[in-house]
């Protein structure tokens, strides 16, 4: 072999190695790239969530509720928590089977129940109605008409999948059982309690309630919550 | 000499690239779809982090915040084919962490929607989870990832233009 074509190979060879090298280096760029995208994409979606838990306005509680419970009714010892969502059909059916067993347990001084009414299936509905739903409950709360309005509202429950009820539709439910046009319709038109029902549902969340209708007496969860079964439980805390 | 050609037409390595291609583009369909079913309801894909049961509720909120727009991000680089053996790579990993969150989640016993693709990791009143199919359907996902993991280069991609430029 001559001493030229010895050069030339030795050259092809280098000249190999050096592109495998590039090959290597822009494959590791490229690599640190794509990590780089993905942890700021991460990032864009905890602002996004930020801002838009910052963009809903101040946290304020309505009457008869905590900033991170929902609205109590009744004095006896026995505490009682009910997580429901208002576009949740099953809370309809647990509403029409054991919601008048609750309110006499409340009648008889027996228990304190609280109704979280929170928002788990916003996605649900194409407005969020379970939001507007329970904000605007938590209104008619300050009105005192909170019972009231929560029953009118499972009466007249929205399907899934559905745009759920109008804010007038929601105003005019209220101003039918009395409430003041005024103060009750701007209360649901500003979305005064919207940040007050993602913090219960947050809240609830937190506490482990992954469903709804859910039940709760003195911390334990009733899994088969019929009228009997919250008697029951009751009677035994 | 006709028969050579033919057989020589379709050969392993000549199918492989355009194999990875179709492999690429299904994972990269799934990111996007999980992705976008989550993006609307951030707080829900919280709540269903949450579910599992696995982390503070703080830390839940965040990676159920973040995890949406990463998986559409995920689904991105494996449309165009950037860097495709990175996000096989980071696509195996998620996968693998779903797969130990619903089985640590089926032997605990809770009573949880994956929330794989939505849904907030909520199960209706009377409906049993089912583990089972969410494994299998994440394991045929993460199938779909090691092909690319083993062979990333394939048709069509911002990959093979960018070797084709060096």
């Amino acid at each position: 072999m001559s001493k030229r074509r010895q050069d030339k190979s030795a050259a092809k060879v280098v000249r190999k190695q050096l592109a495998a090298e590039r090959r290597r280096k822009r494959t590791l760029w490229v690599s640190i790239a794509a990590v780089a995208i993905l942890v700021i994409a991460g990032l864009i979606g905890w602002g996004v969530y930020q801002s838009q838990r910052s963009d809903a306005g101040p946290l304020v509680a309505p009457a008869s509720a905590t900033t991170t419970s929902g609205e109590t009714l009744g004095n006896g010892p026995v505490q009682v928590q009910l997580y429901e969502d208002f576009i949740c059909p099953h809370c309809k059916d647990f509403e029409a089977t054991s919601g008048s067993a609750i309110t006499d347990l409340v009648n008889d001084g027996k228990i304190k129940v609280t109704y979280n009414t929170v928002a788990y299936l916003d996605p649900a509905s194409t407005t969020e109605y379970s939001t507007r739903s329970a904000a605007a409950a938590a209104c008619a709360a300050d009105g005192g008409k909170f019972k009231e309005y929560h029953d009118a509202l499972y009466a007249q429950q929205p399907a899934e999948g559905s745009a759920g009820l109008s804010n007038s539709q929601l105003i005019s439910i209220g101003t039918g059982m009395g409430l003041n046009q005024g103060s009750f319709g701007q209360c649901i038109d500003s979305g005064r309690y919207k940040p007050w029902v993602a913090s219960i549902t947050d809240a609830a969340a937190k506490a482990g309630v992954t469903g709804t209708p859910t039940v709760v007496v003195n911390n334990q969860v009733i899994p088969n919550p019929t009228p009997d079964a919250i008697v029951a439980a009751v009677n035994a805390a | 000499m006709s028969v050579t050609t033919l057989t020589s037409g379709v050969t392993w390595p000549g199918l492989r690239p355009w194999l990875g291609t179709l492999v690429r583009l299904g994972l990269a369909a799934v990111w996007l779809f999980a992705g976008a079913a989550k993006v609307g309801d951030l707080a829900g894909s919280g709540r269903a982090v949450n579910a599992y049961q696995v982390m503070p509720f703080e830390v839940a909120k965040v990676i159920g915040a973040a995890l949406p727009f990463v998986e559409i991000a995920l689904g991105v680089l494996l449309v165009v084919g950037l860097a495709t053996r990175a996000a096989a790579a980071i696509s195996s990993a998620l996968l693998l962490v779903f797969i130990a969150g619903i089985s640590s989640a089926w032997a605990r016993g809770l009573s949880i929607d994956c929330g794989c693709f939505g849904s907030g990791g909520q199960l209706a009143a009377g409906q049993s989870p089912s583990y089972a199919p969410e494994i299998a359907r994440d394991i045929g996902f993460l199938v779909l990832a090691a092909f690319l993991l083993v062979w990333p280069r394939t048709r069509l991609s911002i990959d093979r233009w960018l070797e084709g430029t060096t």
